[in-house]
């Protein structure tokens, strides 16, 4: 993966520096509340409901074991060791205190690492695809052109105060594993009709209270100019975009205001002036930074793949692993290894939440399995993106030491879960109590395995941290005469397929959610046709059976 | 209120101008002179019409209005090289970005040590992007 050299050291030891003397003079009464606050922010620094927290990037999720190992110091140093990993590949600490941030910021860059404009409204980490550069199904690795993105974001002196945050996610997969079209720019890198390697750029997709698919700006767009281009969208949101409501200030609503074509058009006239001049990446920095992502040193198949009868052998032997082979690993294009898929979804941790051993176990494997590398997903699990065959026993045999090895990636229980109401100042229900409730409700895992992927996603506001518009049920926390009610939708989705959910119908209590997502899936198993998905039936038999089941029989408990 | 210009404390130097863009751009405009101008008005206009003025100060009614920093890049772009200036809400934990973008001139809020300010610029020594003044990535070099 990316090494800083000196250049990006001292960015980060000098910002580290620039922070404390603002933490300083703010503590000293020297810079307004408000004004501290926007300063906080570009540096990842919440003050939430019961304690500050701190976002630090984990730059397109990808990380060093050296890093996790820091990340779990300080969890313990400054925190109640454990971390929390979100749905934008970063890690949250809950319980920092505000005079300490410094201390961990110097200590963040002591492994390269930093929380700059993990919050703000200014262009924030890159997310991509957990498994680029490993997946079977890959066009082009995502990495270095998400590493060339971080590196011009970074300290953008344009660009930081936009009218609002800016995500981009970077997809290079016929599957879009990134999220890429709720994302404020998804880049797409594929292939032409000519061969010709480029990225199609969306702009303007989003979730919060005004969710929206991306529309197409570009449709093929020369590497070389990806920054020239980027710089023209932000330039054009910078100026056009709205600063009177921040609830419109996001640019799908410019998009969506002035049309596509329109805004096309002004994003190509700014591009005009800008194109093939010193934006324009030369070819051999592109090269340089595709250095820092060659392939590993894999051991040839016959050394790292196990034959068929070896693992048939293995799966007699350990029912369970054959259980987890499938659901948590994925395949590879290295001949003779396993991208593995390391859970954060057992029943006793909230989604995403990894304890201080967790985190110093899952690195002392990722060093004995990985290439001491490993990745964070955007839906709050973990990746071991190299792991060969052989040794997958082993891994898996230490994963259930960590209690790890939950064998339930893309189940039911597989969820996507903000903090919610436990943590965050914006929320306006508890969404944590939902994920035991669902954990405790559902615990039969073949069940769940009958069910086949379905992804749940849980927000306890409106702002959608938990990504319920594009769940295949999702599910929204909000406040009704001073009680905790849930909005069901169903048939979302953020892959290739990307939908919107629709809502079902009324709130539902917080007591009856479980119930109500129980009569949801039995809609399903009693209508699904052979092999249909959850989501395919939803797009097949529409809501009626699914609003009979639940306001038919439950009329009482809706509010 | 202190005035940073070209990086010292400016002692003497010419007062920000009260007279409004788009006032000036109706009521015959005269080489040299100096407007005020913010992200309200007409930014190709403005442009256009960057030689004729000696002075362009940029207004920031909010320091969260970064409007004001894409258009000193703009006017940057276009050659202008007349002072730029940022007023309004300016404080020292922005001017380094600001002077990056182009801005040569910042107008300090009452609350504000010049001192302390002028020790912000180039506070971060090195930089990813390109700009105004000429630094730029390490590729570039």
């Amino acid at each position: 993966m990316y090494a800083y050299n000196q250049f990006d050291q001292t960015l980060v030891d000098q910002r580290v520096d620039q922070y404390r003397d603002q933490t300083r003079r703010y503590l000293a009464g020297e810079i307004p509340e408000d004004e501290f606050r926007v300063l906080r922010l570009m540096n990842g620094l919440y003050i939430q409901r019961l304690a500050p927290m701190l976002r630090v990037a984990i730059p397109y999720g990808l990380m060093k074991s050296e890093q996790l190992r820091t990340l779990s110091q300080i969890s313990r140093t400054y925190d109640k060791g454990y971390g929390h990993f979100t749905t934008r590949q970063n890690m949250q600490f809950n319980w920092p205190t505000l005079e300490s941030v410094p201390d961990i910021l110097a200590d963040l860059a002591k492994v390269q690492m930093h929380a700059i404009q993990t919050s703000g409204a200014c262009i924030r980490n890159t997310t991509t695809d957990p498994f680029a550069g490993v997946s079977a199904d890959e066009i082009e690795d995502t990495r270095p052109w998400c590493e060339l993105i971080r590196q011009w974001s970074t300290l953008h002196p344009e660009f930081a105060y936009l009218p609002r945050k800016f995500k981009i996610a970077v997809s290079g997969s016929s599957s879009d594993r990134a999220a890429s079209q709720v994302h404020d720019i998804g880049l797409h890198l594929y292939r032409n009709a000519a061969g010709e390697m480029g990225f199609e750029v969306l702009v303007g997709g989003g979730l919060g209270r005004t969710p929206v698919i991306g529309k197409t700006v570009r449709e093929f767009l020369e590497p070389q100019e990806l920054l020239s281009y980027l710089d023209a969208v932000l330039r054009v949101y910078n100026l056009n975009g709205r600063r009177d409501n921040k609830y419109k200030a996001r640019i799908k609503i410019l998009v969506n205001a002035l049309g596509i074509d329109a805004f096309a058009e002004m994003v190509e006239a700014e591009w005009q002036l800008t194109k093939g001049k010193e934006l324009r990446l030369p070819k051999a920095e592109i090269e340089r930074v595709k250095g820092f992502f060659k392939a590993p040193d894999y051991l040839s198949t016959k050394y790292a793949a196990l034959t068929e009868s070896d693992l048939a052998n293995a799966f007699i032997e350990h029912p369970q692993f054959a259980t987890w082979y499938r659901q948590n690993t994925r395949d590879h294009k290295q001949s003779g290894y396993r991208i593995v898929i390391v859970g954060l979804k057992n029943q006793l941790q909230a989604p995403g939440d990894v304890s201080h051993q967790q985190m110093d176990g899952i690195a002392a494997l990722a060093d004995e399995f990985s290439f001491a590398e490993l990745r964070s997903t955007h839906d709050q699990n973990l990746v071991l993106a190299d792991v060969a065959q052989r040794d997958l026993v082993a891994l898996w045999l230490k994963l259930q030491d960590l209690d790890m090895a939950r064998a339930n990636v893309g189940t039911l229980t597989d969820m996507i879960n903000c903090p919610g109401l436990d943590f965050c100042s914006l929320a306006n229900a508890e969404t944590l109590i939902l994920s035991r409730q669902i954990n405790e409700t559902f615990d039969d895992m073949d069940y769940q395995y009958e069910l086949g992927e379905i992804q749940l996603k849980i927000s306890g506001c409106i702002n959608a941290c938990g990504h319920h518009h594009v769940g295949h049920i999702g599910i929204l926390g909000v406040e009704k005469g001073g009680k905790q009610v849930y909005q069901f939708s169903l048939g979302g989705s953020a892959s290739n397929d990307a939908s919107l959910g629709k809502i079902l119908g009324r709130s539902i209590d917080q007591d009856q959610v479980v119930v109500v997502l129980g009569q949801i899936l039995d809609v399903y198993v009693e209508q699904r046709e052979t092999d249909e998905s959850f989501l395919q039936l939803v797009r097949r038999v529409g809501f009626a059976p699914f609003k009979e089941r639940v306001y038919g029989t439950h009329k009482r408990s809706a509010a | 209120m202190a005035l940073i210009k070209d990086q010292q404390l400016s002692l003497s130097h010419a007062v920000t101008p009260d007279v409004r863009f788009a006032d000036w751009l109706n009521n015959s405009p005269t080489q040299g002179d100096s407007v005020l101008t913010n992200g309200e008005d007409d930014l190709p206009s403005l442009l256009a019409s960057a030689n004729k003025l000696s002075m362009i100060a940029i207004e920031f009614g909010t320091f969260a209005d970064g409007r004001g920093f894409s258009m000193a890049r703009m006017l940057r772009r276009d050659g202008y090289q007349g002072e730029i200036r940022a007023v309004g809400d300016v404080a020292m934990d922005r001017i380094d970005f600001m002077q990056r973008v182009g801005f040569n001139a910042f107008e300090l809020r009452d609350d504000q040590d010049a001192a302390q300010a002028l020790t912000k610029l180039g506070e971060v020594s090195v930089h990813f992007q390109p700009s105004a003044d000429g630094k730029g990535p390490a590729y570039m070099s």
